[in-house]
């Protein structure tokens, strides 16, 4: 039979106070002390041997072998050098406990005393764990990074001839393929559209405002201009608002036909200006060359969508 | 009768395997503590929903993985071994249209999860933490839903994932890096796919198990809220055990749910479209329904422009999702009865009925497309 807490401790027949905290070996598991609180005030805990104990006479009392005189002579506890079983992981020491809940202790090991060296050591761990992820940030970031930014690409792409296109003012289609090359994949061919107006001159103007457009790679070194005059306009195939694909399509308003992008419609006449829907800024004009017989080449530059200026992406 | 030689109380061996394994795991402990939780007012099928997100969370997981046995997550092969397990591998069709079903179902149950616990009044002193956790849940099966839909590298795939990073695109100071980092480049590619693949495949249902596993956690923590309204007698007179009524009730629920998403591969099984291309051709890029309701409001005038586009893309729904977050510290009065929250409840609807029109009217104007 185990003691319950607050039971009350008899010296012979004299009541000396009651099990306040029991003290449990943490290997064996046994009860090692019962801690007793002095009746009256101010009521010192005092830690007893369980050899002291002369008889359990039931959960409710127990009786020591010592004199109330002796009891007064055992040391009062040092409560801080245990810890409750709440704080300190010991497998089923509560299955041989069967104390009511209270205060269990066990004994703190001696080399555990000294608190500021344990705030030491987890400022330590918490140092050391810091020293070892600094530097590998710096590498995990660039080795994510490495494909982010490529070089723009500046090479021209055929994409059919001129003479398909019989009406002026219209948006047309041109499809064409290219290359891709990307990382360590061998080149693929993807397939892609730009949209080509034959403009008449005031459509012209609409464009380019009468000014040349003039095209530049990053370094700031010219690439290419298209004239003013030049009847040709090529529009990148990419919708400015999201970056779908937009199309050519006649509507109610307009018998003729506009530029139609059906993700979030965007409206954008036969110059690329937004006539309806939420783009911020019209088609984006491509640097186009056309040969005297008629072929069409482009640079594939494509920019941000969804933003009003013009940033170039490819 | 004969009389059996043996004590009656002489364990088999299978007890004794059971009893082996117990003395050293506590499996006794463990199985009495997660069925005998008290549920305050007793059982109900309105809390079936979390249960039943974490069963549609393991097939996905079991499908997922069936489904890398044959998937090559690289541009010029995902869209033939995607096609491959649907037309040549026995019941790949099935398995993949239960992964895709499954994915809807799971959104669906988030969204069910959250208006339960918001009209409970459940995310509200000492649960808030329960409720942020479930918030970057919902994150992260929202980015489920976005990483996954790339992975086949058809059209629709290729377009959704454009236009959603040029949507992340917009957000302020960190928009371009993200967008770039999502992409691995200024345009879709290789690069995505893979990064995409590793998301879907690794990082998210590490984080969303974890996260789960400590929503759980902070759920058993805090006990279960039971219901807004009764009197405590009334509640304590009706509470019960997890075991057996609710897991009854969730079980049942579980198999509605793989009952119904099965119907769904069998009657609407996946179809792809053309493989990946930068020419959308006749086809018009729409995101999965679940997002149709953010891609109609993108559609309209006053979240057009540089300034409207971050309005509608990124700072309202950015915004709703801080309001989400800041709740049960903004909403601290203890009073869980809906019936005397009369705003609680006139906003959910409001927003049930914001996201259903504008779902209708993204799927109306789909018709007038075409």
């Amino acid at each position: 039979m185990q003691p319950k807490l607050a039971a009350k401790t008899l010296c012979g027949d004299h009541e000396v106070g009651k099990i306040s905290k029991v003290i449990v070996d943490p290997l064996s598991h046994e009860i090692s002390h019962v801690v007793v609180k002095e009746s009256g005030s101010p009521g010192v805990d005092r830690q007893i041997p369980i050899g002291q104990i002369q008889q359990v006479v039931s959960e409710e009392e127990i009786i020591l072998r010592c004199s109330p005189e002796e009891f007064g002579q055992f040391p009062a506890i040092d409560r801080d050098q245990y810890v409750t079983i709440h704080d300190v992981e010991i497998a089923h020491l509560e299955d041989h406990l069967h104390v009511e809940p209270g205060e269990v202790l066990v004994p703190l090991p001696c080399l555990e005393q000294g608190v500021p060296r344990r705030t030491f050591f987890n400022n330590m761990t918490h140092a050391i764990g810091t020293l070892i992820a600094l530097p590998l940030a710096y590498p995990v970031l660039k080795y994510l990074m490495k494909p982010m930014f490529k070089p723009f690409d500046n090479a021209w792409f055929s994409v059919g001839n001129i003479k398909k296109i019989k009406k002026e003012n219209i948006g047309f289609q041109f499809k064409f393929t290219r290359g891709f090359k990307e990382a360590f994949m061998p080149e693929q061919q993807i397939e892609k559209n730009i949209w080509i107006v034959n403009a008449t001159p005031e459509v012209q103007k609409a464009v380019y405002g009468g000014k040349d457009a003039k095209f530049f790679d990053n370094k700031g070194e010219l690439l290419h201009v298209n004239k003013a005059n030049s009847p040709y306009i090529g529009f990148s195939g990419k919708c400015p608002h999201l970056g779908c694909g937009y199309k050519w399509r006649k509507t109610k308003s307009n018998p003729e036909g506009v530029f139609l992008c059906p993700c979030h419609l965007s409206l954008y006449d036969e110059a690329g200006k937004v006539i309806d829907g939420p783009a911020p800024r019209g088609l984006d004009v491509l640097p186009m060359q056309v040969d005297a017989a008629g072929e069409v080449k482009i640079i594939d530059i494509e920019y941000k969508a969804g933003v009003k200026n013009q940033i170039r992406l490819l | 009768m004969q009389q059996d030689p043996q004590p009656v109380n002489q364990p088999n061996p299978f007890e004794k395997v059971i009893e082996f394994v117990d003395e050293r795991v506590g499996l006794k402990t463990i199985q009495a503590k997660m069925l005998n939780e008290p549920i305050p007012g007793g059982s109900r099928w309105a809390y079936a929903f979390g249960s039943v997100l974490l069963f549609i969370f393991i097939l996905q997981v079991v499908t997922g993985i069936l489904l890398m046995f044959y998937y090559v997550p690289s541009t010029d092969h995902a869209y033939d071994s995607t096609q491959y397990i649907i037309h040549e591998v026995d019941y790949g069709w099935f398995l993949l249209s239960y992964h895709f079903w499954g994915s809807s179902a799971m959104v669906v149950m988030v969204f069910a999860h959250m208006s339960q616990v918001f009209l409970w009044g459940a995310y509200k002193k000492p649960r808030e933490l329960i409720w942020l956790v479930g918030l970057a849940l919902f994150g992260i099966v929202m980015g489920f839903g976005f990483t996954g839909y790339l992975l086949p590298w058809d059209q629709r795939a290729y377009w959704a994932t454009v236009v959603g990073v040029e949507i992340m695109d917009k957000t302020p100071i960190v928009g371009d890096f993200m967008a770039r980092f999502l992409k691995g480049g200024p345009t879709p590619g290789q690069m995505t796919l893979s990064r995409f693949f590793v998301i879907h495949v690794m990082v998210l249902p590490a984080a969303l198990a974890g996260l789960a596993g400590l929503h759980i956690f902070l759920f058993r923590k805090a006990g279960p809220a039971g219901p807004f309204r009764g009197t405590p007698d009334e509640i304590k007179a009706k509470t019960d055990y997890f075991f057996p009524r609710q897991i009854w009730k969730d079980i049942v629920a579980m198999a509605s749910v793989f009952l119904i998403i099965c119907s769904l591969a069998f009657i609407e099984p996946v179809v792809l479209l053309e493989q990946a291309t930068p020419d959308p051709g006749d086809y018009h890029p729409e995101p999965e329904w679940y997002f149709l309701f953010l891609f109609q409001l993108l559609r309209l005038k006053m979240f057009g422009g540089e300034f409207g586009q971050f309005l509608g893309a990124i700072a309202i729904p950015g915004a709703f999702m801080a309001f989400l977050a800041a709740l049960p510290f903004i909403d601290t009065n203890p009073e869980r009865n809906l019936f005397k929250r009369p705003i609680a409840l006139v906003g959910w609807t409001v927003i049930m009925v914001f996201i259903l029109i504008f779902t209708v009217s993204a799927i109306i104007n789909r018709d007038f497309l075409h």
